[in-house]
């Protein structure tokens, strides 16, 4: 099993202790970044980790960022990502189970390392039940975002990165 | 302050009691859901659309877990949604992420911490600045 891993610089030393973790376990990691504590932004790992799992090159995704929420919804907003943002084992496992999630977000500021490694376990250990019922909930979520020509497109939040450089954005 | 909510089959004794909550305390609920026998792709469609046209300031989306109203919130473009259960999450998703929708699982989050949850998000207010980028990036996308 392959895992895709994404944080910002806000829980860099979280996601490589994850990192070291998983492969200690056994699994291959692609670790998307961010990479150290210079301050960036979080869409652009949420966006990179959820497309290597859309486009194959790993099986499932792992996100975290302070409280989660921001890496996790970027996440969500690729095409045939389904992202869990959880803290704690039991919606891990039902988001795998029923929902098929192909990415468990967690907030490093919110989730101690132990509870998270424990629903880092369980989320890779389930697997998904297909059912009538469930399987329609899925097409349906899938079926909201209709094409996604961003997937892979490196330049894609060029336009704001430009605007941040030249000081565009307040610096607070 | 205008606030959409609504639920599935297994958050609807949750909705009601965070309905009679909210309007106690003088907000003006919209109760998306008055039935009970919605899967949480259409309850939580109907909220997110709710916030879209502007019916409402703040939505609030229950199902067992939180996890598939999530998954279904964010897919609508100009949302920005939070998974929760904890009060932190709740009040740094306003003040970070500009989040106008949380989601919460009536199966993990029980009547006084979804209370505490919903305060702290009405009261969380976005503090702009350098976030502003990061939430331009997620309205580009879905």
């Amino acid at each position: 099993v392959k895992i895709s891993i994404g944080c910002d610089h806000i829980v860099t030393e979280i996601k490589d202790h994850l990192v070291e973790y998983l492969k200690e376990k056994g699994y291959e990691v692609i670790d998307n970044g961010t990479y150290d504590k210079v301050r960036t932004h979080y869409p652009i790992y949420g966006k990179k980790t959820a497309e290597k799992v859309v486009n194959g090159e790993a099986d499932l995704g792992i996100v975290i960022c302070g409280t989660g929420v921001g890496i996790t919804t970027s996440a969500n907003k690729v095409k045939g990502i389904r992202a869990a943002l959880v803290r704690d084992v039991a919606t891990a496992k039902y988001a795998r189970e029923q929902l098929n999630a192909n990415v468990i977000g967690m907030g490093g500021r919110i989730t101690g390392i132990g509870l998270m490694e424990n629903i880092i376990d369980v989320f890779l250990e389930t697997e998904y039940k297909e059912t009538e019922k469930n399987k329609k909930w899925i097409e349906k979520i899938d079926g909201l975002i209709e094409e996604d020509s961003s997937i892979g497109d490196e330049h894609f939040f060029d336009e704001f990165l430009e605007k941040w450089e030249k000081g565009e954005y307040p610096n607070e | 302050m205008k606030i959409a909510i609504g639920a599935d089959s297994a958050g609807f004794e949750l909705k009601e009691h965070l309905k009679k909550y909210l309007s106690l305390k003088g907000h003006k609920v919209i109760d998306k859901t008055p039935e009970n026998d919605l899967d949480f792709f259409e309850s939580t469609t109907r909220v997110a659309k709710a916030i879209l046209a502007n019916e409402a300031d703040r939505g609030i989306a229950i199902d067992e877990y939180g996890a598939g109203s999530f998954m279904t919130a964010c897919k609508y473009k100009g949302i920005i949604c939070a998974e929760v259960s904890d009060e932190h999450s709740a009040k740094m998703t306003r003040d970070h992420n500009n989040a106008s929708m949380i989601t919460m699982g009536s199966g993990i989050v029980g009547k006084r911490l979804a209370e505490s949850i919903v305060d702290a998000f009405i009261k969380g207010e976005y503090s702009g600045g350098r976030h502003q980028i990061r939430v331009d990036m997620l309205n580009k996308m879905a």
